[in-house]
């Protein structure tokens, strides 16, 4: 098929039969004038078939179909970059040139890539781009992707995203904006953007370590970034937005420090509790701004979440985690179970009225994450092994058994049933009892990556179905946390100053005081007491 | 076809079917986007384009100067997990 083309004499291929120089149209978004010879008929429909049947096959009987027939015509090999042409039933390998024979003999002048779905095109002598059938391609890729969806093995948790991930495009709008604010950041390894420092408005330390720690958080970094939040509330007292206002103030590359008076003025307004210049707990503080920022986000959805354990807001997406407790009557040794969202996870520390009893060193937990009993130090994993053990509830606490309908003595336990991406854990060192009030200011040691999985629900199970040698999967990285944040008290119950470290580009560490930044090493940060300690998922999948 | 091509065939058949195939190629994407393997062929991409002029350049030019380059560099953890996890599926499937 001889297509008159307005050929440009500026690009030249040599034609590998007789490495005489050929004139070829040079590549363009609209595709090459070759196209044009087969977009006649129902061409779209057809087009639409070979995608669905040989290169993105979706259903299960799609996939039969291509397994069995898509070998090359000429060798039987499925490697080597097998073509399909498009003008005829014929599959033919690339790379041995016998698809290339086929459009020679025949005048077929066009195959598709049965691998990435790319139109080659013979008198061209590369692939082309066709604005109309790169969005058949996209299209059916999509379906195809979704078709597969249900039977995925590998799960995907979800973060915005529920269709395959894609490389971005940008919209007409977006490049609209483009064009119109050309200036562009470089971020490299020693740029500070992201970095600024709080003023303190009078004893409100409190407020400002937190809120270093959640503006670097990166999903929510990116969350905010990217624009996210739609709006609904009438007023603007909404702390979603402030949030939002504050992530452009940390980002816009200023180095001086931020004065945040409006979000401590909402601050007082939504969580009346904490209001005052007093000093105020930072841990209260977490609590209540993400329950307030979830409050405000759950207009977010559109509809408004009618069940408060099911809002899929992006607070309830990072921070939310499943507790699942266990209660084992010890007579007809029946369990009822329950599972409880959680933001944090709060732990008892050795020298606190609640007895810690003494754990015997080793055991599973400490080996997973490194860590040593030699120091004597305590370790975050042995609060997170002493906040999974079964309890027994003593005779004064009998839980009524459904199985015996009578009260009877039980043990109760702790683990998890689904980890958030963000983990905050909480050391409790303020004790606020009848008899005293105090700091508990003993040193729990903290490692820079954490493995969750002896305290998941999922591992009890197995321990309990006798399986004690647990084979850890070594390829499996879903509770595979990095630290990102720390925050610290320094000083007494009565008067006291938070501060938090954070992380940066991977590898960097920075102290932020109030104000001042300045940076710090890894070293700094684990030798540090630790307060409220922030763990983000290693690997995070889209669904 | 010798032996070891018509073994492969199968498999290849059977990865195909179940939609195994495409899941581990998802797989290897994200592995490979993880240790930084796809941003280091971009680069190598970028090179070959400048050194042979963007209009004269073709898909071809590409992937031949960059597949075996681009087949070293993959790191042995990646070869090692794909692997396993074949051989589990494989197991699995067991005719």
């Amino acid at each position: 098929m001889i297509a008159t083309a307005r050929v440009s004499l500026t690009a030249t291929r040599t034609c590998p039969d007789n490495n005489k120089l050929v004139a070829v149209t040079t590549m363009s978004p609209a595709g090459c004038p070759h196209v044009n010879g087969f977009k006649v008929d129902n061409w779209k429909q057809n087009l639409r078939v070979i995608y669905q049947c040989f290169v993105w096959s979706g259903s299960a009987e799609t996939r039969k179909r291509k397994a069995k027939s898509c070998i090359c015509h000429m060798c039987g090999a499925h490697l080597n970059r097998l073509h399909s042409c498009l003008y005829c039933v014929f599959f033919a390998c690339f790379a041995k040139k016998h698809i290339h024979e086929h459009a020679k003999s025949k005048r077929h002048n066009l195959a598709i890539d049965l691998l990435y779905g790319g139109i080659y095109c013979f008198m061209c002598q590369d692939y082309i781009y066709d604005k109309d059938m790169e969005q058949i391609a996209k299209e059916e890729q999509r379906k195809a992707w979704k078709m597969q969806g249900n039977t995925v093995l590998y799960r995907y948790t979800c973060v915005c995203v529920w269709e395959k991930y894609s490389t971005w495009e940008p919209t007409k709008r977006e490049l609209e904006l483009l064009r119109h604010n050309p200036k562009r950041r470089r971020i490299t390894s020693n740029c500070t953007i992201g970095l600024r420092g709080l003023i303190n408005l009078g004893n409100t330390c409190f407020m400002n370590c937190i809120v270093q720690a959640l503006t670097h958080t990166p999903l929510l970094r990116d969350f905010f970034l990217s624009d996210r939040h739609k709006c609904e509330m009438q007023s603007n007292s909404c702390l979603v937005c402030e949030m939002s206002q504050l992530f452009q103030e940390f980002y816009s590359g200023h180095r001086s420090p931020h004065i945040p008076f409006r979000l401590l003025h909402l601050v007082w307004t939504h969580a009346r509790h904490l209001a005052g210049y007093e000093q105020q707990d930072a841990h209260e503080f977490l609590i209540a701004a993400l329950d307030v920022l979830h409050r405000h986000c759950k207009d977010d959805n559109g509809k408004k979440a009618n069940n408060p354990n099911h809002c899929n807001c992006i607070i309830d997406q990072i921070f939310t985690g499943g507790l699942q407790s266990d209660v084992t009557c010890q007579v007809c040794h029946g369990v009822s179970t329950t599972i409880d969202p959680f933001w944090d996870i709060s732990l008892d520390l050795p020298g606190s009225s609640t007895p810690f009893w003494p754990l015997s060193p080793g055991g599973d937990g400490s080996a997973l994450n490194g860590e040593s009993h030699t120091t004597g130090a305590t370790t975050l994993t042995d609060c997170l092994r002493r906040f999974t053990r079964p309890e027994h509830l003593g005779s004064s606490a009998k839980i009524k058994c459904s199985g015996c309908h009578s009260y009877q003595e039980s043990t109760k336990q702790l683990t998890m049933k689904k980890l958030p991406i963000v983990a905050c854990f909480h050391l409790k060192r303020f004790e606020h009892s009848a008899k005293l009030r105090r700091k508990i200011t003993t040193y729990v040691s903290f490692p820079l990556e954490l493995d969750m999985t002896p305290f998941m629900a999922s591992s009890k199970e197995s321990r309990m179905n006798g399986q004690y040698q647990q084979t850890v999967d070594p390829f499996n990285n879903d509770n595979k946390y990095s630290l990102f944040a720390v925050v610290n008290h320094q000083g007494t119950l009565e008067s006291g100053h938070y501060t938090t470290f954070i992380r940066q580009h991977k590898d960097q560490w920075f102290k932020c005081d109030d104000a001042i930044i300045t940076k710090a090493s890894i070293k700094d940060v684990l030798d540090s007491e630790g307060y409220l300690l922030f763990y983000h998922k290693q690997f995070l999948e889209y669904e | 076809m010798s032996k070891e091509s018509r073994m492969r065939a199968t498999v290849n058949q059977k990865l195909t079917e179940m939609g195994e195939r495409e899941r581990l190629k998802e797989l290897l994407r994200a592995k490979l986007t993880e240790c930084g393997w796809k941003d280091q062929m971009k680069a190598h991409c970028k090179e070959v384009i400048k050194e042979k002029g963007l209009e004269h350049v073709t898909v071809e030019d590409l992937v031949l100067e960059i597949t075996p380059k681009g087949r070293a560099l993959v790191p042995d953890s990646v070869k090692k997990e794909l692997l396993h996890r074949i051989r589990a599926f494989l197991a699995q499937h067991a005719t």
